[in-house]
């Protein structure tokens, strides 16, 4: 009987129910084959509303999308193009750059390839760039800065994992970096062939382009210096990145209309945000159930017998990540996967802020991963192209990945160097 | 009638979401600024936390209305790949209709709990007693219910 409750909700779920159904049907269904009363789902939905860091989810979010729908990402591509476009690949590594900054505050929803690709693509074509590495490029830049705070997959992470944002935030930056340096060079090695021109440095340039994004300059500074800084908390952190977003698109830049504008930015923000926090809170009582079942620890015990060591595990668990990566969405793979990883991970010595890099590396990577990395149908429809040919533009940058994620899985220094 | 409701749902969800977003903004201002002067509110937390709670209600309504609920959609895009628009209806009408029965039970668990809270309960804060916070839950499931069945219902009426 049990076996086709199960069988049913999977298949609805194959066929595209929303998750948070799903997860609350699982929910309900495990909870009254255990004779525990269903209103016991509720009280794990409402456990939600404890969660003390969950304000920087709406708050960071908000601000990620005012940034995206202002002319921030002009002027910064423009700053970017002041400061590295000497260099030879200089165009895609500002737009490598720029991607990046722009993922970390929109939490690779899409927003970044959506928002950016109209304005970088034909700035690449321009630059004699051919079509599959402009494609490939932002189709993997849509996902890049999901190391960098204030990132959502991290702060869920956070959430789920029970793990200390702040210390995330910061172990994040290396390998994030490290993501970014490999990408970066594969730009200059495609931008020696290409024929494009390099922008000479020059003082004037670059102080106008300051001049002209001198506003969104201090942002890093604000989250990362106030809660480094000891000044403020995330939270905080949070309200005052929005604020300030706010008064900085609205007020000072006017990109953002209040009326015309606002009202939009609201509703796509918050759709977003609703649509991952219902999936969180119907997740809770999946997730207890699976732990009051030892659902982790008989996983476990099966995975002893054929895997004795911690390396061995790294390996099997990049394989498995790499495969959800490239099914599920972030944000629910992160709240089903995670309590169902982290104590398996516990057994085998994986430190817990190495662990999440793994798995938020992992699924970064999975994000143009074939057959269904999210990435790849985004671009596809962005720039009306088959799915097929951004497979093989995307390709190469998944190979290098691929091996960034290596030495991120195998050098846990990368990782916990600041931790 | 059914496009007006569903219009009428949208707006009601907005406004609870837009009075959510900018209350948590700017409380957690006020309270960052207060601590500036040595004050300190400690009905602030718990209000902005329940604030994200409805949050999440009142944006899964607005998801309902936009179509774009996070979900496995490998079934529904290759059929749309594949131009059988009638199949991707149907795909799409079967979760709708899981998704109200969901929801219907949802609402009925988060009814138990209000209730036991509401008897046995106590004042959270600023004099809200607990029982009344727990109903977020069955108002909000009840309003995504009612989301999808007119989105349904319009997506239906549209095809007639």
């Amino acid at each position: 009987m049990g076996a086709i409750g199960y069988s049913i909700i999977g298949l609805l779920a194959a066929l595209g129910t929303p998750i948070f159904v799903v997860m609350s049907l699982f929910a309900m269904l495990a909870f009254y084959f255990a004779e525990v009363e269903i209103s016991a789902v509720a009280i794990e939905i409402y456990r939600l509303a404890q969660a003390p860091t969950l304000l920087t989810i709406p708050l960071f979010t908000f601000a990620g999308y005012l940034l995206a729908e202002s002319k921030s990402p002009q002027r910064l591509l423009k700053l970017a193009e002041a400061f590295l476009g000497w260099l030879p690949g200089g165009v895609a590594i500002v737009s490598l750059c720029v991607c990046a900054f722009f993922t970390a505050f929109t939490g690779a929803s899409g927003v970044t390839i959506i928002a950016l690709g109209g304005l970088i693509y034909p700035m690449l074509l321009k630059e004699q760039y051919s079509e599959k590495f402009s494609l490939g490029l932002i189709t993997t830049s849509g996902s890049l800065g999901l190391l960098f705070p204030p990132s959502l997959p991290i702060i869920l992470y956070g959430i789920v994992a029970k793990v200390d944002i702040n210390e995330l935030f910061i172990a994040g930056i290396i390998p994030g970096t490290l993501l970014v340096l490999i990408l970066a060079g594969w730009s200059v090695y495609n931008g020696k062939g290409s024929g494009s021109t390099r922008i000479p440095f020059s003082f004037s340039n670059a102080k106008l382009a300051m001049k002209n994004a001198r506003y969104e300059l201090p942002l890093p500074f604000i989250i990362l210096g106030g809660i480094y800084g000891g000044f403020i908390t995330v939270t905080e952190a949070a309200a005052i990145t929005a604020f300030y977003t706010l008064i900085m698109v609205v007020v000072l830049y006017k990109d953002i209309k209040i009326k015309d504008d606002l009202p939009n930015i609201v509703k796509d923000s918050m759709t977003l945000v609703g649509a991952i926090l219902l999936i969180l809170a119907c997740a809770l009582g999946l997730t207890n159930y699976l732990v009051d079942e030892e659902v982790p620890m008989k996983i476990l015990e099966a995975m002893k017998q054929l895997i004795q060591n911690k390396w061995m595990f790294l390996l099997c668990l990049n394989i498995f990540l790499l495969i959800v990566g490239s099914l599920m969405d972030i944000f629910s793979a992160i709240i089903v996967v995670v309590p169902l990883i982290l104590p398996i991970a516990q057994q085998f010595d994986v430190h817990p802020i190495h662990l999440a890099i793994i798995f938020l590396t992992n699924l970064e990577i999975g994000y143009i991963t074939p057959p269904v990395g999210i990435n790849l149908f985004i671009s596809s429809f962005r720039f009306e192209k088959s799915v097929l040919s951004i497979y093989k533009a995307s390709a190469p940058y998944l190979f290098l990945l691929l091996g960034a994620l290596m030495l991120i899985t195998y050098v846990p220094w990368l990782s916990l160097a600041w931790v | 009638m059914i496009q007006k409701l569903d219009l009428a749902l949208e707006k009601i969800a907005f406004s609870i979401l837009s009075i959510c977003l900018f209350g948590m903004l700017f409380l957690t201002l006020f309270n960052i600024v207060a601590r500036w002067f040595g004050e300190s509110f400690l009905w602030v937390d718990p209000l902005v936390r329940h604030m994200v709670f409805l949050s999440a209600f009142m944006g899964g309504v607005m998801a309902t209305g936009k179509g774009n609920h996070i979900k496995l959609d490998i079934v529904s895009r290759a059929l749309e790949s594949l131009n059988k628009k009638n199949a991707k209806k149907a795909v799409d009408a079967i979760g709708s209709i899981a998704a109200i029965v969901a929801c219907y039970f949802l609402f009925m668990a988060g009814k138990d709990f209000a209730v036991v809270e509401l008897e046995y309960g106590r004042e959270a804060f600023l004099g809200i007693h607990s029982g009344w916070l727990v109903s977020i839950i069955p108002f909000g499931f009840a309003f995504i219910a009612l989301r999808f069945i007119t989105v349904t219902l319009k997506n239906f009426l549209k095809d007639v």
